[in-house]
């Protein structure tokens, strides 16, 4: 039985606030993709380096970011590190869980995509001189990119899904969090969700729109 | 003679099951059972016993009026955001959640007249230099989401234009964060201020002064249209003053003193 009358323009009046939401939603998610992406790529070359202090580092920073809920994540970077002292606003615990995810997930995806690049690649970049910086940097970086493109879209897409996970950290800039804080005004839940919701999706379509587009560009044969 | 017997038939079937209209209230008379969400974060209005069963204010005010219909009473827990979809869905008859009353709101839900009445607090981290409520401006200040207070705390924070508000989900994590010092200050209600800092659990935190607002009176809700149940509601809310087991319920939970009044002066109701 669902008894309930929809109100849409109680909802509708409240776009604005919600729309001004899916804009910090965007940024966390774009800012947490860019800082994410750098330390995915630093965290494959710890791996490469031989080292096992470093390769032991990025082995854990993957394990623990792909094997806990992002929820644990962004939790610990509020209120497990204020147990050590040290405080982060919302907004810059909610920028660091779903970094640290991001990059977990993203390393891996890297890895999946070395294993399609032949190893006589690099090797032939040596011979020519290169080091072995520059060999990754100019013969392995771009394709590994190109390869993983489409996981890198998809981490988009859950980069933005996860920062509705900041409302458990005290985040209420954020789409989400806009729209809880409209429903403990209005109790209008169905309409407040609903709406935003259809924002959560136009987003996740545009980004795959423009990823198809980038990807067109870039990757033609 | 035939067609006759079959009308006497049908005529004793319709007699037999009744008026078509059966409400809320007579819905929860045959089911039985009246479900209740309560918010079980919220101590002393509803928290879980050392054997995880749950306990408070709401939980036996949930109890009262099942014994009242008549039917048990089933407790679900819900989070304070949780408590209308909960409603709409038909999950629980009614909440019993220390749900405040705002005219916004009841655009929504059925409200009935209030059952209890809070005055709320303002509570500090030690650390902070604080003694009065007006120091809340410019500091970092936070409140458990979807509560009263915390719409009226964010209220200030905007008209102030400084300082910052943080909506946690519940209230462990708001004076969590205010222990560790995220927050700066909360408000929350006087009962669960004192309960929290009487509890041990989160050190480093003191009571600083009374909030300003009305005091915040809260209801018990319903689907808007159950009219008839939030009838009833209304008479069993007035039957517990009437009967002395608000105060009851107050001492038992609450503490020493006279409960707040429900009765607002000047008006019918």
């Amino acid at each position: 039985m669902f008894n309930y009358r929809f109100q849409w323009n109680q909802a509708w009046k409240r776009l604005p606030e919600m729309l001004d939401g899916a804009v910090v939603t965007m940024q966390v998610a774009v800012l947490s993709m860019v800082i994410g992406i750098l330390l995915a790529i630093l965290l494959t070359l710890f791996r490469r380096s031989g080292s096992r202090i470093l390769s032991g580092i990025a082995t854990t920073w993957v394990e623990i970011a792909r094997n806990t809920p992002a929820l644990f994540q962004i939790y610990m970077a509020h209120f497990g590190l204020a147990g050590l002292g040290l405080h982060l606003s919302p907004y810059q615990s909610l920028l660091l869980g779903i970094t640290f995810n991001n990059a977990g997930y993203l390393a891996e995806n890297f890895r999946g995509a070395l294993k399609a690049i032949p190893d006589t690649q690099p090797r032939a970049g040596r011979s020519l001189g290169m080091s072995d910086l520059q060999a990754f940097r100019y013969i392995i970086l771009p394709q590994m990119i190109r390869i993983s493109f489409p996981t890198i879209t998809n981490q988009m897409v859950w980069a933005v899904l996860m920062t509705s996970l900041g409302v458990t950290v005290g985040m209420n800039m954020d789409l989400y969090g806009v729209t809880q804080d409209l429903n403990a005004l209005t109790f209008r839940t169905f309409e407040l969700f609903a709406m935003a919701a259809v924002i959560f999706y136009v987003i996740v379509k545009i980004i795959q729109a423009g990823a198809w587009l980038i990807s067109r560009r870039l990757f033609r044969y | 003679m035939k067609t006759s017997v079959l009308t006497l038939a049908a005529v004793a079937a319709t007699a037999l099951t009744g008026p078509a209209f059966a409400d809320k209230l007579d819905d929860i008379i045959s089911s039985g059972t009246l479900r209740c969400a309560v918010v079980l974060d919220f101590p002393p209005m509803g928290s879980r016993d050392a054997d995880n069963n749950p306990q408070g204010f709401d939980v036996d005010y949930c109890n009262d009026l099942a014994a009242a219909l008549g039917v048990t009473a089933e407790v679900v827990e819900t989070t304070f955001p949780e408590r209308i979809p909960a409603l709409v869905s038909g999950q629980v008859d009614v909440a019993v959640a220390s749900t405040s009353d705002t005219l916004e709101r009841a655009k929504t839900v059925g409200f009935t007249i209030p059952y209890y009445a809070f005055e709320n607090a303002v509570t500090a981290n030690e650390g902070v230099e604080m003694s009065t409520w007006e120091d809340l401006k410019g500091k970092t200040v936070g409140a458990t989401a979807g509560t009263y207070e915390a719409i009226w705390l964010e209220g200030k924070v905007k008209e102030w234009g400084e300082g910052e508000f943080r909506p946690y989900q519940n209230q462990a994590d708001v004076f969590l964060a205010l222990s560790q010092g995220q927050l700066d200050a909360t408000v929350s209600t006087v009962e669960v201020a004192e309960a929290n800092v009487d509890s041990g659990n989160f050190p480093g935190i003191k009571i600083v002064d009374k909030a300003p607002m009305v005091p915040d009176y809260v209801a018990l809700i319903a689907l808007r249209e159950d009219q008839g149940l939030i009838n009833y509601m209304n008479l069993f809310i007035n039957q517990q003053v009437r009967t002395g087991r608000y105060a009851e319920l107050y001492a038992k939970w609450v503490g020493e003193g006279e409960p707040a009044s429900l009765v607002i002066p000047g008006v019918y109701r």
